[in-house]
């Protein structure tokens, strides 16, 4: 649905989208997801026709944005971030307004407005002066806006920027029925939540820069940082020095906490079989074996780190999560 | 021109929805009222003093006929692309198919069209005068004729200065002082015959409201007046264009 290929664009001297490529195909949900200033609105305006690119090529549904203009929009629903609109016109008449621009045929109107209304919850809302909506009905109206003409792709600019929580549960819940549908949607956002509420995949920029894309259960492969920590009791340097006899530890550092003595390990080896073994050895030794937490990082966290190089701003060390706890042998929990 | 007939009634929608298009209107029409009622209590007072009648002293034979034209064009024209830049919904209407050419086109006959509505009341003066002398007809047709060029022309000036900036009032302000230059320009004609004088002549606007209301039509004052009216169209229709590479 949606082919860009190397894409590039300067504003005066400022390099704001760097030679990205990605694809979106039919029926997808994806995420396109950056820091403010990555260049999302920048790279989804050049795809609607909205700004040209410096270099690069983009299509959406085989047309290219840049050859054949009109053919291109044609095929998308655009949500423009902050969704400007007509203050003067009543709901049901800038939906008609934008049905008929979009080239819907007279006697179809009704019935897109209608559909468009129903779709984005606006169910009540037609005689109402778009001037007098609430921010998160205005988003609405935009959603709809972009719905009437039953495009076979949505781009969405952020479409839950300034509102509440309770408006944002619904945009999203909005967002997920549309993609029930099958319905192809790109959506740009900086919440990684959002993506991992709305999206099948994810396209990751920052500074203009592709840094990662993926489904996002590939996304949250990324938590695994091949770490993890034990809790024990009894001498640390015993357990550290048993621990670093284990195949697969590379090595342990031990931090000191409130209640007890934390060995990290970092291994190379899978995850478990480590775990187990360390396990074994602790209670082996009679050291008791409290807690074994992994140290997964929050989608945030991998976020902040692909995005970190490209802010000039070295990766965060993970986080502890929160301890698994473990039944072991001998050992107390 | 693809997406020329929804932006148009778009266009008129909001032009004639909002107060101030109806202010301006009422203010129009009683300037012009009064314009009209100092005109024909002068003649009725002291008889024929001039080689014109009323009519033609009110088709632009005083300077009260230019300046409301002077002040209005800016004010029918500065929203037009200014507002949209401003509020964001330009975006929203350059991603849907439309060509910049139906847009600028559809805004721009959208103003004419309410210029146009503000003179059509002042068409009954020329009937109530008809009711009690000899009005030429024809000469009526031909001032109002200069009447639309001017406003065709200074429309799309009005039309273009909005699409340079995002702000009305500097839209106003400078689409204002280019048609008081233009309009000075025209005061050249009054030095002697020459290059300079031949230049006011042609840009005047004065001499060809002069001459239509005689019924004079000279090709020369049509040439001028689809220059004035294609030139800044064109660039507006360039302007628009170039907004994709800002």
């Amino acid at each position: 649905m949606i082919e860009v290929r190397n894409l590039s664009k300067f504003y005066g001297d400022f390099h704001a989208v760097r030679g990205i490529s990605f694809s979106v195909q039919k029926g997808e949900v994806v995420g396109f997801l950056g820091p403010n200033g990555a260049g999302k609105s920048t790279t989804l305006r050049i795809l609607v026709g909205f700004l040209g690119a410096t270099s690069g090529e983009a299509t959406v549904n085989g047309h290219s944005v840049i050859d054949e203009p009109l053919k291109a929009r044609e095929c998308i629903g655009y949500m423009p971030e902050m969704a400007p609109l007509y203050p003067e016109m009543r709901v049901r008449e800038y939906l008609a307004f934008r049905a008929e621009l979009k080239g819907v045929r007279r006697g179809e109107r009704a019935d897109a407005v209608a559909r468009s209304v129903k779709d984005a919850g606006l169910d009540g809302r037609e005689p109402t002066l778009i001037g007098e909506l609430s921010k998160g009905y205005r988003q609405r109206v935009a959603l709809a806006d972009a719905l009437v003409a039953s495009p076979p792709l949505l781009i969405l600019d952020e479409p839950t920027a300034g509102l509440d929580p309770n408006q944002i549960r619904e945009v999203r819940g909005l967002i997920a029925r549309l993609a029930q549908r099958k319905q192809t949607i790109l959506v740009s956002t900086h919440i990684l939540s959002e993506v991992e509420a709305m999206c099948s995949r994810a396209v990751v920029i920052a500074s203009g820069k592709l840094v990662a894309e993926g489904t996002i259960d590939e996304l949250r492969g990324k938590r695994a940082t091949g770490e993890f920590r034990l809790r024990v009791r009894g001498d640390a340097e015993e357990a550290a020095a048993l621990l670093r006899a284990q195949p697969g530890v590379t090595s342990v550092e031990i931090d000191v906490s409130p209640d007890a003595l934390v060995v990290k390990l970092a291994a190379t080896a899978s995850a478990d079989d480590v775990v187990e073994g360390a396990v074994h050895a602790l209670v082996d030794a009679d050291l008791g074996v409290l807690e074994v937490g992994s140290t997964q990082r929050t989608l945030e966290q991998i976020f902040s780190d692909l995005t970190a190089d490209e802010r000039g701003i070295a990766p965060k060390k993970p986080k502890r999560g929160s301890p698994i706890p473990l039944r072991s042998r001998g050992g107390s929990a | 021109m693809r997406g020329f007939v929804p932006i148009l009634k778009r266009e008129l929608f909001s032009l004639f929805v909002t107060p101030l298009a109806w202010v301006v209107i009422a203010l129009f029409l009683f300037y012009q009222g009064f314009h009209f009622m100092l005109l024909v209590a002068s003649f009725a007072g002291q008889g024929a003093v001039s080689e014109q009648g009323p009519l033609q002293l009110f088709l632009g034979g005083t300077i009260l006929h230019y300046l409301p034209i002077l002040f209005l064009c800016p004010l029918l024209t500065m929203r037009a692309f200014s507002e949209e830049r401003r509020s964001g919904t330009i975006e929203a209407l350059l991603t849907a198919p439309v060509t910049p050419t139906a847009v600028v086109f559809a805004k721009y006959l959208a103003a004419l069209v309410m210029y146009l509505v503000m003179w059509m009341p002042t068409l009954a003066y020329a009937w109530i005068l008809s009711r009690y002398g000899g009005v030429e007809m024809r000469t009526v047709l031909t001032a109002y004729l200069s009447i639309v060029l001017t406003g065709m022309g200074y429309v799309a000036i009005g039309i273009m200065t909005s699409a340079l900036t995002s702000s009305q009032l500097v839209a106003a302000l400078v689409s204002g002082l280019t048609l008081l230059a233009l309009f000075m320009a025209s005061m050249l004609e009054s030095l002697d015959p020459g290059t300079l004088h031949d230049i006011g002549n042609y840009v005047s606007i004065s001499s060809m409201m002069s001459e239509f209301s005689r019924g004079v039509i000279d090709s020369r004052r049509l040439v001028f007046a689809a220059t004035l009216v294609l030139l800044p169209l064109f660039f507006t229709v360039r302007t628009v264009e170039s907004w994709r590479w800002g």
